[in-house]
């Protein structure tokens, strides 16, 4: 059976505010119009790489944008970058460019442990 | 004081000028020799093995033709080339026959070079005296003059760049002010101060003789000996400063179009990755602006600070940011109208990469996931790969179908369900090794299936399949060229519908690969082509590029919508397009019916009347009957 994505995720709970949310302020001055993703799974569904491999963007996306960030580096490596995405985007928003974006933000300083989002070595977004 | 016997020929006011040649030389041979040395052995190599061949001597020619003539800037813009014709040859002259002339009068081939420069400072009286049959007084006269006309029209420039017809000209950096402002001074300094010496001694020919007697007039003998020494003073300052700021300012062109003409005659262009050869092109631009007025981000977007001249100064001087390097289209469009033949691609491509290599480290599992995998379809020494855009295009798929059904071709089809990125994207955000993987799995899969011809729709697959992949033994052609083989061996019978159609050169399929005859031949069979104004390889973009990571989708559809018009202008009933992403850009932007080349082709076939037809200006075909 084809994965969409549509999978239902295990109940769990997210500590919202403790997360660190530089990288999600940096990515949405980076592509304001992410804040207008209605989750439609378009991207998903057309993508070359999740034809190959789970791959799912708006997951991926969805999760920056909390302040979750692990594991993100190995799921951007999946992405070929071909940019389907971008066209079948109800929204309009541009796909490639949020997925350059956050590979940027990954290459800054990371703390040793799990990928924090460095406040400092951030170049947009401080609060 | 100077007299006429003086032989020293020298005078405190030389100094400025003197200590500006010998640190302009000092820097410009330390740079050379500098980016010369680091060049890969494989360059320098090549640079030995071409120096004594007949390169050398087209190189010597385009020196002339361009460095001195300016010959690609007439073609775009003729008041623009008299300009810079003016400033290049003129100063060129004044060198050159100011030396003949210093050397003819002072019976001796070698002295130092202020001599000749402040020559009539030390030698008024020289017209009266000197001529044997050779007035190098009037040439000189008529050399300044020459350059005095093209200093007006820069200052005009200045004031409004749509006199010398361009719209918009080019911002400057400090040192370009600096060296700017002293230029703008040489010139008129050095009539000044000719004509005061002129003046003075009743000498000169037409232009100081003239302006030295109205100067005396003006303002007396004794004034005009007081001003004559502080008027060569000004020129010498001016000429000093300039030479100082020349290495720091877009004038250090005029020296590193020399040895980028001789590296380009060569083949030495540097590579995918940042190298000591982008040196010599990047300090090349002269800042001309030439590249801002076909930039439709500058004529659509209103973004005025990302063209290629732009990026250029940035990347020169260490200030590159990343809005800058990913806002291009790549379109190419500034590069075919670059009077001094910079890859501006490739060079805009190549720091994305210096700065991917960093961001992005290449790990061992990358794509890792593709490996053992094998989707493609049936069997042919004919393969045809769709590449990414194209499926998302059902009509366009639907058309290839019948189209190879229809030539009765055996096909095997790479990607129809779901293949891997052909990489040039990837590679267009500069991660070039990662690309390289991508470009690995496909190549493996073509050469594993024993294809001949690789068939794409699309130019953004193909042009990376002939560029980066070395296919051996499998020739690759655009679908465009594919049907016109089936159309000269008689394998395709088309109905010209008689309809009026008009067809946009996909960028890299024009510019980027020059396939701008077999879409039209294609075309010429089904109806009649209009021909849009801006065409060829002036065609204009559709705004869609994949190379670009900065435009929203408002902005894109603006370019789109800009460069629709000129289709919907040409009173064509349908645009033809032979790029998916072209298609996928102006189907959302265009006045006019939008339809591939394969889907145009396969409304024409010559079917069997109980098959389903469509017209070709409908822009889209159903699936065959039979199917």
């Amino acid at each position: 059976m084809v994965d969409w994505g549509y999978t239902i995720n295990k109940p769990r709970a997210i500590a919202y505010d403790a997360n660190d949310h530089t990288w999600e302020n940096a990515l949405q001055e980076a592509v304001p119009v992410l804040r207008s993703c209605i989750g439609c799974g378009n991207c998903t569904a057309t993508c070359t790489a999740g034809n190959f491999v789970p791959f799912n963007i708006r997951k991926l996306q969805t999760l920056v944008r909390r302040g979750e960030y692990a594991g993100l580096r190995k799921e951007l490596d999946k992405c070929m970058l071909c940019g389907k995405c971008r066209l079948v985007c109800p929204r309009g928003i541009n796909t490639r460019k949020m997925i350059v974006t956050l590979k940027r933000l990954l290459a800054q300083p990371v703390a040793a442990g799990i990928p924090v989002a460095p406040g400092a070595a951030s170049t947009a977004g401080q609060r | 004081m100077h007299t006429s016997d003086m032989n020293t020929h020298f005078d405190p006011f030389v100094i400025p000028f003197t200590l500006g040649v010998i640190y302009l030389f000092a820097v410009v041979v330390w740079r050379y020799v500098k980016w010369f040395a680091e060049l890969p052995e494989a360059d320098r190599r090549a640079f030995r093995h071409a120096l004594f061949t007949v390169r050398s001597l087209k190189a010597v020619r385009e020196v002339v033709e361009e460095a001195l003539l300016h010959k690609s800037i007439l073609r775009v813009n003729p008041l623009l080339w008299y300009m810079h014709l003016s400033f290049a040859l003129g100063w060129f002259l004044l060198i050159v026959i100011g030396k003949f002339e210093t050397s003819a009068y002072l019976k001796e081939a070698f002295n130092p070079p202020h001599v000749h420069v402040f020559f009539r400072y030390f030698y008024p009286e020289e017209p009266f005296r000197f001529h044997r049959g050779f007035n190098y007084a009037f040439l000189m006269d008529a050399v300044l003059l020459f350059i005095l006309s093209g200093v007006a029209l820069a200052w005009f420039k200045r004031l409004r760049a749509s006199w010398l017809g361009m719209k918009k000209t080019t911002k400057h950096t400090r040192g370009d002010r600096m060296a700017l402002a002293a230029l703008w001074v040489v010139f008129p300094a050095r009539l000044l101060a000719e004509s005061a010496t002129c003046g003075i001694h009743q000498t000169g020919d037409f232009l100081t003789h003239s302006t030295g007697m109205a100067l005396a007039g003006m303002v007396g003998p004794d004034a005009l000996r007081m001003m004559e020494l502080p008027a060569w003073w000004i020129y010498s300052l001016a000429l000093g400063m300039f030479f100082v700021a020349m290495p720091y300012s877009r004038y250090m062109h005029i020296f590193t179009e020399v040895p980028h003409i001789f590296l380009r005659h060569y083949g030495i262009r540097g590579g995918d990755k940042p190298g000591s050869a982008d040196n010599f092109q990047i300090q090349a631009c002269s800042r001309c602006g030439v590249c801002i007025d076909p930039c439709q981000l500058q004529s659509a977007a209103a973004m005025n600070d990302v063209q290629s001249v732009y990026f250029l100064r940035d990347r020169r001087y260490g200030l590159l940011t990343d809005p800058v390097a990913d806002n291009c289209l790549m379109c190419g469009r500034c590069e075919t109208r670059c009077p001094v033949h910079i890859d501006l691609n490739r060079l805009r491509l190549n720091s994305r990469t210096a700065r991917a290599e960093k961001a992005v480290p290449l790990t061992d599992d990358r794509y890792a996931y593709l490996r053992g995998e094998d989707r493609s379809e049936g069997t042919g020494k004919v393969g045809y790969f769709a590449g990414c855009m194209t499926l998302l295009s059902a009509p366009v798929m639907t058309a290839m179908q019948r189209i190879f059904d229809a030539a009765g071709e055996e096909v095997w089809w790479a990607d129809k369900a779901g293949g891997v990125c052909c990489g040039r994207p990837l590679k267009l955000s500069g991660e070039t090794d990662a690309a390289r993987r991508l470009m690995d799995y496909n190549k493996a899969l073509f050469e594993k299936h024993g294809i001949t011809t690789l068939v794409t729709s699309c130019p953004i697959c193909l042009k990376v399949f002939r560029e980066d992949y070395h296919l051996e033994g499998i020739e690759v052609i655009h679908h465009s060229q594919y049907f016109l083989r089936l159309l000269e061996a008689g394998r395709l019978k088309l109905k010209a519908s008689g309809a009026t159609l008009t067809y946009h050169d996909p960028c890299e399929l024009g510019r980027g690969l020059g396939i701008y005859d077999e879409p039209r031949a294609v075309l010429a069979r089904l109806g009649t082509l209009a021909e849009p104004k801006q065409t060829k390889k002036h065609a204009l973009c559709c705004g869609g590029s994949v190379a670009n990571f900065v435009l929203n989708s408002q902005q894109e559809n603006r370019i789109a919508t800009d460069a629709a018009a000129v289709y919907a202008a040409t009173g064509a009933e349908t645009l033809v397009t032979a790029c998916p992403q072209c298609k996928s850009t102006f189907r959302r932007n265009s006045a006019l019916p939008v339809s591939d080349l394969a889907e145009a082709v396969a409304a024409a076939l010559e079917v069997p009347a109980s098959a389903h037809r469509i017209p070709a200006a409908a822009g889209r075909t159903a699936a065959p009957a039979a199917s």
